[in-house]
């Protein structure tokens, strides 16, 4: 496997809008609304195509449920805030005005994880994935990188579904190649980029793919083969495509999240509910708020979330049998 | 001209079958249905809501959205009565097989959005409002709010945009075809404003027009039992331009009007009438 950083290039969210503004030239039945967050790529949402740009103010449960009004009466809705007043702020207008009512919103949040890591568990999305996958019928989406993030604004005006997509922040290297990319909620990451018969089989997304990606680097260099799953649709979670590729193969999740109800949890489901007996490690995020603020890798080293911790965690897992 | 005996007559009408509803599934909110009774009849049946029964999807038609949904016992026998949905369906309420809940549903035909969790109605209807008035369109958005559902900060939230001043660029902002209808009870689900154990002046509501007023709407305020009223409250609202202040109007009501035992007794808002009670109800109703 070559994981190489690339220079920094558009962040997912960038990437999402500028993708998202070329369909709004094309259809003005499309509308975004924002609870008053800006970014750079959205301002030719304001210049070009001004009837179709709402500031709503701080006020996400107006922003959701104008979105849901909207809907109803035919118009393609996106919303956008930061990630966890995207969520937990207002979970039930999201599960009742727009799930329960089947509209093909899309919400837009960014700053997963900790993106935010030093302002605190205010702006810390260490829960949206347990809390969001509660909506029924919602799909969640958790992309690696700007290719995927822009293959998003398509497939959001695309599939006429309720839809939530937790971006990172920007400075995040490519992982995959813009003109080879075709969106699949499951992407398999061999070592090397050749398919094998891998030993284990990391599972994660968003940010976490591309630590996952190192502890495959080491873990080769130790002769062992570490397959990377990256989860670009995290719910529903495409269990059949998972079951086929990892067999009964060790499987670690990792994930920026708490435990209690993110990737490792739905990992955890999907092969209980298989029968399936492989071994599984969660690494994650331990359920407390974090209050330290020194950035996000002192988050990761806190957590055991860095390349070295994974690693370790691992080791510890594995026993004597991990090499 | 209002035909107030008529309008009277079918709001008697549906309080009789609402009681009758509510007492076969010993379920539903009997009070507040009561309470918005004379709002509702005279919306439906005093042609100030422009909907087809037959055509509940009409494109051009009014929106009325029943943001306080636990007031649907009160607006089902109004729909079926005008043929939005078969007449079988209040026999079949909170029943195996029937489409009617406590709260409004939007599989409902003749309801258009899913309520009972309050101060959701308003940010929806104020959605619609503005899809209106991106497509040109005159129909008008009415949503009805209970009192105490106003403490929900939500509405506060869509206020700001609804009353809000006019951007040209955006097209957002003062919505005159949305119609705020507040059905004032004063009572909420424990009692607010009485004098008894819960906070005898109710934690802040009024002056509730200063603060709707304050919110950019237009402040009408009506009787919410008195037919010839409600009607000068909403005097000429189809000629109100529609970019403007949202109109507003605050309707003065009991809950449990009609019903004597009920009526303004914080005991009832989810409760159906037995025993003595029931009979007395039936009486006032002429039931009997």
């Amino acid at each position: 496997m070559s994981y190489e950083a690339t220079p920094r290039i558009i962040g997912q969210r960038d990437a999402f809008f500028n993708a998202l503004f070329d369909i709004f030239k094309a259809d003005s039945n499309c509308i975004l609304i924002t609870a008053d967050n800006g970014a750079p790529s959205l301002d030719q949402f304001v210049e070009q195509t001004p009837r179709q740009f709402i500031q709503v103010g701080i006020a996400e449960q107006n922003m959701i449920g104008m979105a849901s009004g909207l809907a109803q009466e035919g118009k393609r809705v996106w919303t956008y805030c930061i990630a966890p007043f995207a969520t937990s702020h207002v979970h039930e207008f999201v599960k009742l005005d727009v799930c329960a009512s089947k509209l093909p919103i899309t919400i837009l949040g960014v700053g997963a994880g900790y993106a935010y890591a030093e302002m605190g568990p205010s702006h810390h999305t260490a829960d949206d994935i347990s809390i969001m996958r509660t909506c029924c019928g919602l799909e969640i989406y958790s992309p690696a990188d700007s290719v995927c993030g822009a293959a998003l604004a398509k497939l959001s005006y695309e599939r006429l579904t309720p839809k939530y997509i937790r971006f990172d922040r920007a400075g995040i290297p490519n992982i995959y190649k813009a003109d080879e990319y075709d969106f699949k909620p499951l992407t398999f990451l061999y070592p090397n980029w050749r398919k094998s018969e891998c030993d284990a089989w990391i599972v994660s997304s968003g940010i976490m793919t591309h630590t996952a990606l190192k502890v495959s680097e080491f873990f080769l260099k130790e002769k062992l083969e570490f397959g990377v799953v990256d989860v670009a649709r995290v719910w529903p979670f495409d269990k059949d495509e998972f079951l086929a590729h990892v067999g009964q193969k060790n499987i670690i999740t990792l994930e920026e999240h708490f435990l209690s109800g993110g990737l490792g949890s739905i990992v955890s489901e999907v092969l209980h509910d298989a029968d399936n007996l492989n071994s599984l490690l969660r690494v994650g995020i331990p359920d407390v708020y974090h209050f330290e603020p020194w950035g996000r890798d002192e988050a990761h080293k806190k957590y055991g979330l860095t390349v070295d911790g994974v690693v370790k965690r691992i080791k510890d897992y594995l026993g004597e049998d991990w090499q | 001209m209002i035909d107030v005996e008529f309008l009277a007559g079918k709001a008697l009408q549906m309080r009789r079958q609402v009681l009758e509803m509510a007492v076969r599934k010993e379920s539903g909110h009997v009070s507040t249905a009561f309470s918005q009774m004379e709002l509702t009849v005279a919306l439906y049946y005093g042609g100030l809501l422009n909907v087809d029964p037959k055509n509940p999807k009409w494109d051009g038609r009014d929106r009325f959205i029943l943001s306080k949904g636990q007031g649907g016992l009160g607006l089902y026998p109004i729909l079926a009565d005008l043929g939005f949905f078969s007449e079988e369906e209040i026999d079949r309420f909170a029943s195996p097989g029937g489409i009617l809940g406590v709260h409004a549903e939007y599989n409902v035909p003749g309801i258009e959005v899913l309520t009972g969790s309050l101060g959701h109605g308003l940010p929806i209807a104020l959605g619609m409002a503005h899809a209106a008035r991106l497509a040109n369109k005159k129909h008008f958005i009415f949503c009805l709010l209970g009192d105490g559902e106003l403490y929900e900060g939500s509405n506060w939230e869509a206020l700001f945009t609804a009353g809000g001043r006019y951007n040209e660029s955006s097209a957002v902002g003062a919505y005159g075809h949305l119609i705020l209808i507040v059905d004032n009870n004063k009572q909420a689900t424990i009692g607010m404003h009485d004098e008894l154990l819960y906070a005898s002046d109710g934690p802040g509501l009024d002056p509730l027009a200063n603060k709707l007023a304050a919110f950019g709407c237009e402040i009408r305020e009506c009787d919410g039992h008195d037919f010839n009223d409600i009607f000068k409250s909403l005097e000429g609202f189809r000629d109100w331009p529609l970019i403007t202040k949202p109109l507003c109007v605050i309707a003065h009501t009991d809950k449990g009007h009609g019903a004597s035992v009920m009526q303004d007794v914080r005991l009832w808002h989810y409760r159906a009438p037995l025993g003595a009670d029931l009979e007395q109800s039936k009486k006032e109703l002429g039931m009997e």
